[in-house]
């Protein structure tokens, strides 16, 4: 539903399945009473259900002390006139007042909790943020630059533009577009503190000015509609189970007739001689290890398809491959090394395999490794990229 | 720097103009912080319950000026606007409270009350929850100055 007799914007939703009531938008009422159906909405939901109800909050971006009032106040009613029930709050610690504000809840009632959404409600979200896959990512940023430097004049970015890059990582490529195409604003995002900390660090230390790194969810961003003529977004849809939903926020925040470009893998498509057919058969295991954990590392040439059906016009895609030949045997290897490290360690540890297939899994990249730096050898990475326009 | 005068009337004439405001200001300061959009949304989110605090309890007439600016870690908002010694007394009031020992508790108590917010508790919040100093003072004889200075990013973080 949507606020009426109100000058702020925000909305709510019940998801019967989930007993869950979720508020989002701006709520910055003058009076109470402004908040009358809202809350009637509330109670109503509260009616059916027994056991656990869930308030996400998630989404609120503001809100103000007689909102807080007047709802926080409702909650406190209910757990108490109802003993079967109990609340749990959902805060997000992007909005930053959030968890503080409603964290005073619980101090009233041992019937309420308050919980910030995190990590560990994005599959694999635990292994993109440790600070092991830092490496990974400054190694793969380095090799694949060399391409996509051309690549991105080809897909329209150009100096002086409005350029965001969300689930920046570690933000080396943000660096390099604020060196070679000089945006006029560069807004690099990401849902991991330390990477940010380390991408803030980095630039200090490079003397690199202009860059705003900003903690937040792709999936739920605060940035506003319409701002840039260019979003970035590399080597992540293939994170999160649901893509198409960080497609959405790209788009949302894109101008009209501005440019989304994305860039993904296909995993199984790696390649190498000698020991090709060992190659192979751990790179279709990656495929399947990734998919064990909700995510898709073979998006890359389902891009196309990901943009048009959101939205987009003016789809183009294309493939490059990061190669052994490209003047950099040892980088590659290196790569594949940390791949080996992540995939062959914690992630298949995690999924509970047996020594005996982690040792085969291994070989792969070993021999991976092997033909990258093999003199006769060739190993290749392909990577697929694609950008699509926002109508105007 | 950043200074805005707008005629008090003018101000309280719609409700939302303290969320435009806020939000306005806070976009505006939020450049070359650690984190712009976390900045700018703590920022607007202290500044509107200031805003608000003014809209409700001021005096008759004259102007609300509003000025803000940045001292290294330490970001200050500076209101004045006018005021009589019974409007003054409010604000004397609720940053008495926040001086006192028991101040968080007297903002839990506000904040749980039903019924229309009392009109200290946006200053109670400020001081508790997001550590703001808070200080008053007269400005001629029917005028008094709001001064907050928050410290909104934690460098160690
Ligand atoms: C595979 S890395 C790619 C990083 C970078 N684009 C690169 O190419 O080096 C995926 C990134 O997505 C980030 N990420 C995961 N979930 C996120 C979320 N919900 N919002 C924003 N970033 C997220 C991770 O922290 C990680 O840095």
């Amino acid at each position: 539903m949507i606020a009426e007799n109100t000058t702020q914007a925000f909305q709510w939703t019940y998801n019967e399945n989930d007993q869950e009531f979720a508020l989002q938008g701006s709520l910055r009422p003058q009076k109470p009473e402004e908040l009358s159906n809202c809350i009637s909405a509330l109670e109503q939901s509260v009616a059916k259900v027994s056991g656990k109800f869930y308030v996400n909050v998630r989404r609120l971006v503001r809100m103000n002390n007689v909102a807080f009032q007047a709802i926080a106040c409702k909650i406190l009613d209910l757990v108490r006139a109802r003993a079967d029930l109990d609340v749990q709050v959902t805060t997000s610690s992007v909005v930053g007042w959030a968890t503080r504000k409603f964290a005073v809840l619980e101090t009233m009632s041992d019937k309420i909790t308050v919980s910030e959404y995190d990590s560990e409600f994005y599959p694999g979200q635990s292994f993109v943020e440790d600070s092991e896959f830092i490496h990974v990512l400054r190694t793969q940023t380095k090799l694949t630059w060399r391409h996509e430097k051309e690549l991105l004049h080809k897909h329209g970015l150009r100096p002086g533009m409005q350029v965001a890059d969300i689930c920046c990582g570690i933000g080396d490529f943000a660096v390099l577009l604020q060196k070679e195409f000089s945006p006029d604003r560069l807004v690099a995002l990401d849902h991991s503190r330390s990477s940010l900390d380390y991408a803030r660090q980095v630039a200090a230390d490079f003397g690199i000015r202009g860059i705003d790194y900003v903690f937040g969810d792709a999936a739920d961003m605060l940035l506003e509609d319409d701002q840039f003529d260019f979003v970035t977004c590399r080597h992540s849809l293939q994170v999160f189970d649901r893509p198409e939903l960080i497609l959405k926020e790209l788009f949302r925040i894109c101008k009209p007739g501005g440019r989304v470009y994305v860039t993904n893998e296909k995993n199984s498509h790696c390649l190498g001689e000698p020991r090709g057919e060992s190659i192979q058969w751990t790179y279709n295991e990656v495929a399947r290890l990734w998919h064990h954990f909700d995510m898709d590392i073979e998006i890359g040439p389902k891009s196309r398809r990901l943009l048009l059906e959101g939205g987009f016009e003016d789809v183009s895609i294309g493939s490059f491959m990061v190669t052994s030949a490209d003047g950099d045997p040892q980088g590659f290897a290196d790569i594949i090394a940390s791949w080996k490290n992540l995939f062959a360690g914690k992630m298949a540890k995690e999924r509970g395999d047996d020594p005996a297939f982690i040792e085969r899994f291994a070989k792969g990249f070993d021999d991976h490794i092997f033909a990258a730096l093999h003199p006769k050898g060739y190993a290749g990475w392909p990577i697929w990229v694609a950008s699509g326009r926002k109508p105007q | 720097m950043l200074q805005m005068d707008l005629d008090i009337g003018d101000f309280c004439s719609n409700w939302s103009h303290c969320d435009l405001l806020s939000a306005y200001l806070a976009r505006m300061v939020s450049h070359n912080r650690l984190d712009s959009l976390l900045f700018s949304n703590l920022y607007s989110s202290a500044l509107n319950e200031l805003l608000e605090t003014v809209f409700r309890v001021h005096g008759a007439s004259g102007k609300l000026e509003c000025s803000v600016r940045r001292q290294g870690g330490l970001d200050r908002i500076e209101l004045v606007f006018p005021a009589d010694e019974d409007i003054f007394r409010v604000y004397r009031e609720a940053i008495d409270k926040l001086s006192g020992e028991n101040a968080e508790k007297l903002y839990l108590e506000a904040l749980f009350t039903e019924g229309q917010p009392d009109a200290s508790l946006g200053l109670l919040e400020l001081g508790v929850d997001y550590g703001a100093r808070l200080t008053i003072d007269r400005v001629g004889n029917d005028r008094m100055c709001l001064v907050a200075e928050l410290t909104l990013e934690d460098e160690n973080e």
